[in-house]
């Protein structure tokens, strides 16, 4: 019984530990609905810690070809990461009209996107260190590496 | 030999002592895990928020550029867009394509019909405060100065009904710096750290009926 209990209490702690971990870099949040028939409504919560991690044990062959194609934008948008890192909260760009909103801005260390229009709303949420982990090693394991 | 065994303690007593200090061991652990991981998730936050503070502070010195346009038409656009100068240099140098390498531009002279604008912006550079260029009529005025140290074009277009007017105000030292590179380039990134070093000023303003353009130069993280 007491076995039990010790293991039950190292499961519970270890899956509070690998929880705390997985979240100690906030979520990446994607939101998509779409307004019209057949349009898709997609709702995306992941562990930002957990991407990067999972992305070690992509195989380098995989990793080259979905790197392939941002392959000169890579370095740009590393820089920009890097850069944005440094401010604070700020909104970069903003269009606004009678059919839609679309911001691109940085909140608490986070890139925010919103597309709010008539037919369609997208919001993304991801935090910046995140992004720069993630360019950095598409950057490394890329063609040119 | 009875009052040994009375003393020593049972091999369940010791098991269950041991279990106890085991279990009294890894809860204090997990406990402490447990109160530590939102701490250590609050100082993250805190340390982030103490850089967010922090880069405020900095903000003030960071300069950034700001365009703004205004549509009054049908579909009343509004586009802002607020870049820190000092990410747009480091950004810069990073962008290899077509004719942007290493933070310059290339130019060829088919887009400069033959005019040394080196030879230009170095009489201009050197030439003392005045108007160079008026043209007055019916379509419209131009006029080409340097001011205070600064290049100004203003345009006054008359030929609609609705008049249009666009002004432009560059700081020499930022000619100067777009103009360092060598022949055939200019040097973007010089001239946004010579552009850094100026003060709050309006750099572009375009008018006309439908839309208003505005580019300017401030501390402020945020459009007014």
């Amino acid at each position: 019984m007491v076995l039990l209990a010790k293991a039950a209490f190292g499961l519970a702690g270890t899956l509070v530990l690998a929880g705390a971990y997985a979240f100690h870099e906030g979520v990446i949040r994607i939101d998509v609905d779409e307004y019209r028939s057949g349009g898709s409504h997609v709702h995306l919560w992941v562990p930002a810690a957990a991407v990067p991690m999972a992305m070690h044990f992509v195989p380098s062959k995989h990793m080259r070809y979905a790197s392939e194609p941002s392959r000169e934008a890579l370095p740009v948008l590393h820089a920009i990461i890097k850069e944005l890192k440094k401010y604070p909260d700020a909104d970069f760009v903003e269009v606004v009209d009678h059919d839609q909103h679309v911001r691109m801005r940085t909140h608490e260390g986070k890139l925010q996107i919103d597309v709010d229009a008539r037919d369609e709303k997208v919001h993304v949420l991801c935090p910046l260190s995140t992004i720069e982990d993630l360019t950095t090693q598409l950057e490394k394991r890329g063609p040119a590496a | 030999m009875s009052n040994l065994m009375r003393r020593m303690p049972s091999r369940k007593q010791v098991m269950s002592n041991r279990s106890r200090s085991f279990f009294a061991k890894s809860a204090l652990i997990a406990t402490v895990a447990i109160v530590l991981s939102p701490v250590g998730t609050l100082a993250q936050s805190t340390a982030a928020s103490a850089s967010s503070n922090q880069s405020t502070t900095t903000a003030s010195k960071d300069r950034w550029l700001h365009v703004r346009v205004l549509s009054s038409d049908a579909k009343g656009e509004t586009v802002r867009v607020n870049v820190p100068l000092e990410l747009a240099e480091k950004v810069l140098p990073t962008i290899n394509k077509d004719r942007i390498h290493d933070g310059k531009v290339k130019i060829d002279n088919a887009h400069v019909n033959d005019v040394d604008l080196r030879a230009l912006v170095e009489a201009i550079r050197t030439t003392k405060d005045g108007e160079f260029v008026t043209v007055q009529s019916n379509d419209c005025d131009v006029r080409v100065a340097k001011q205070s140290n600064h290049l100004i074009v203003h345009v006054l277009d008359k030929q609609n009904s609705k008049k249009s007017e666009v002004e432009i105000k560059v700081p020499m030292k930022v000619i100067d710096a777009l103009f360092s590179a060598g022949k055939d380039e200019l040097d973007l990134v010089a001239a946004l750290h010579a552009l850094s070093g100026q003060g709050d000023t309006e750099l572009v303003s375009v008018k006309d009926h439908e839309n208003t353009v505005r580019v300017w130069l401030d501390s402020k993280n945020i459009t007014d």
